[in-house]
């Protein structure tokens, strides 16, 4: 064993080169699989690896749990899609719109919760996921409500949209890496795991959670938004959640605090969900299963797993 | 007359809001974590008033209880199987408490969502009143027959509560429990069993929660979403792990949730909720009754 196996920085890079081979591999799969339906199921996956990694940033690195993914998702969506409905805006403003607009409102709910320790975040973010789709779901005249809102797409190709949603994901992961990388990356970990210690060597703990949460509330809206363009379709469904808790299912599963694992976890568990889909309907009871059986026994997921038999050392 | 109606109409609904946040409160209280689950501990207890009803034919009274039992095996399991690491101290822990807590029981939520979906069907059901009195009229105030005997059941369970509580020494255990646990386990408190105890009140003041609502909202797998995030907002209201904050504010929330859905706007009724939470938050994030807002 080398003994730097065990440095932080050297596990981030190891971290990182996996997560860019398994983006390479994805990237391979236009290949051969040309179905377009077995390959919209590819594209969901990473639309799902890019919510999980921005999950994974807030509750896997700062220790701060929302359980928003999807309603950040959904805001994201919306956003594009009233823009382009009433002010017939183009994509291109559209989707940086939507980034700003879920940045916004996690601005607005951290400025709320942040400053308090204690589960208030979990139970702010689920109320307000809650409440977000039903109200979206009652505004008729302003959403057209449950039936969901047309919004313009990108292109028609499915392949040209698959390379979309990688060239995404791995943008998101390149400036993951880069924000964990430095010394914001440092505050977040310090911050997850002892925000006393943290205050009392001089960080800003409440700034700190407060970008880790606005980032991931970015992300989110990100991917909420090129969903939308890509199924043509926004509906207050895309912030059910049963969404949310598929994202968390995949960091568990993957590995908490990890990008590849992240990553990892969002394939399986959405190929998963989708194989399971034969058996009547059953995949969300395997994974909430499964999320539990992970987080009691294997608290480091898949990717704990693997990368300790990679890298030599115990898991 | 309507103002008086509504105030009848809502502090009923505070009752119910009240039999399920203050199981919420207290195992905040004692391990301070909030349970996701809460919200299927209810859906737990309409299904089996339901289909224990209609599907045996026995009378509603036998129904009740059995609502209860079954939310307090729930709430038995719950605690037996998944919550011993949070106080047991295993040593290589990799999540920590509250991380745990969230996967753990937000996982619980969505697997029991889901396997009541799969084995009793997505349909809602119509649960059997306790009682055949359709409408009548008690002063200005109109009333059916269910609401008026369930309030009286949920009033008369929080008085028991409250009364269990105070003076038996299993109620005097959970208190020193919840002050102090360590402190409490050293004055010869099995702090296990009684978080053990906790689950088992808590899962059965949900669960009875939803059997006395049963008949009125038509339960469906996923009925338990919108007691669950109101209880959540009266935890947040009366002061994280304060019981008599909880009832408080679940009479408080049950009444204003009343005028707003008539004066304001029905449709948005369930939004009226995240209003009162952020200006708890904003204005005094301690809540009513909680201790001083522990700031990090």
């Amino acid at each position: 064993m080398k003994p730097t196996a065990n440095l932080w920085q050297h596990r981030l890079r190891f971290d990182m080169r996996a997560a860019l081979v398994i983006c390479g591999l994805i990237a391979l799969v236009p290949l051969f699989v040309t179905g377009p339906y077995a390959l919209g199921i590819i594209l969901v996956s990473v639309y799902f690896a890019i919510l999980a990694l921005a999950w994974n940033l807030l509750a896997g690195y700062t220790g701060q749990f929302s359980l928003a993914p999807a309603a950040f998702a959904m805001i994201g969506g919306y956003t594009t899609a009233l823009l382009d409905f009433y002010w017939k805006v183009p994509l291109a403003l559209g989707i940086p719109a939507a980034v700003v607009v879920a940045a916004l409102f996690g601005l607005f709910l951290g400025k709320l919760v942040l400053n308090l320790s204690g589960p208030y975040l979990s139970l702010t973010t689920l109320a307000f996921a809650e409440i977000a789709r039903v109200v979206i779901g009652n505004s008729h005249e302003f959403t057209r409500g449950d039936q969901g809102m047309h919004v313009a797409t990108l292109m028609q190709s499915r392949v040209g949209y698959y390379y979309v949603f990688l060239a995404a994901l791995v943008a998101v992961l390149v400036f993951l890496y880069w924000l964990l990388k430095g010394r914001l990356g440092r505050f977040m970990m310090a911050v997850r795991d002892d925000p006393v210690g943290a205050e009392s060597r001089g960080i800003d703990v409440v700034r700190t959670k407060m970008i880790a949460f606005c980032v991931s509330c970015a992300i989110c809206g990100l991917a909420g938004s090129l969903y939308g363009t890509f199924s043509q379709l926004v509906s207050p469904e895309l912030g059910l959640l049963q969404q949310t808790g598929l994202v968390l299912s995949m960091v568990v599963i993957g590995g908490t605090s990890s990008l590849s694992g992240a990553i990892l976890g969002a394939i399986l568990v959405y190929l998963g969900s989708e194989w399971l889909r034969g058996f009547g309907d059953i995949q969300i009871i395997v994974f909430a299963l499964l999320v539990i059986l992970f987080a009691r026994y294997v608290p480091g997921g898949l990717w704990g797993l693997i990368a300790a038999r990679l890298q030599g050392r115990k898991p | 007359m309507l103002a008086l109606d509504l105030l009848a109409n809502g502090l009923i609904y505070g009752c119910f809001y009240a039999l399920m946040a203050v199981g919420l409160a207290m195992i905040f209280g004692v391990l301070k974590i909030v349970n996701f689950a809460h919200g299927e501990f209810f859906m737990i207890g309409a299904y089996t008033y339901v289909l224990v009803s209609l599907k045996l034919g026995v009378s509603p009274w036998i129904a009740l209880p059995g609502a209860a039992l079954a939310g307090a095996l729930l709430g038995w399991l719950v605690e037996r199987l998944l919550m011993r690491p949070l106080y047991a101290g295993y040593a290589s822990w990799g999540f920590m408490k509250d991380e745990y807590a969230v996967v753990v029981t937000f996982g619980l939520s969505l697997l029991l969502i889901n396997l009541v979906d799969k084995t009793v069907g997505p349909y809602s059901f119509r649960g059997e009143p306790l009682i055949d009195v359709s409408r009548f009229a008690l002063g200005p105030v109109m009333l059916t027959g269910q609401k008026a005997i369930a309030a009286v059941v949920a009033v008369l369970l929080m008085v028991v509560l409250a009364l269990f509580i105070k003076r038996s020494v299993w109620g005097k255990q959970i208190q020193a429990v919840a002050q102090n646990r360590l402190g409490a386990s050293l004055a010869g408190i099995d702090a296990t069993r009684t978080t053990s105890l906790i689950f088992v009140i808590s899962g059965m003041l949900a669960a009875l929660s939803g059997a006395l609502l049963a008949p009125l909202v038509n339960p469906s797998p996923d009925i338990g979403a919108f007691p669950a995030v109101k209880s959540y907002v009266i935890v947040v209201l009366g002061g994280m792990g304060s019981m008599w904050g909880a009832m408080l504010a679940a009479l408080i929330l049950g009444v204003s949730e009343a005028f707003f859905s008539v004066y304001v706007s029905y449709d948005y009724r369930d939004a009226f909720g995240l209003i009162i939470l952020v200006l708890v938050l904003l204005l005094r994030p301690q809540g009513l009754f909680g201790e001083k807002g522990r700031t990090v």
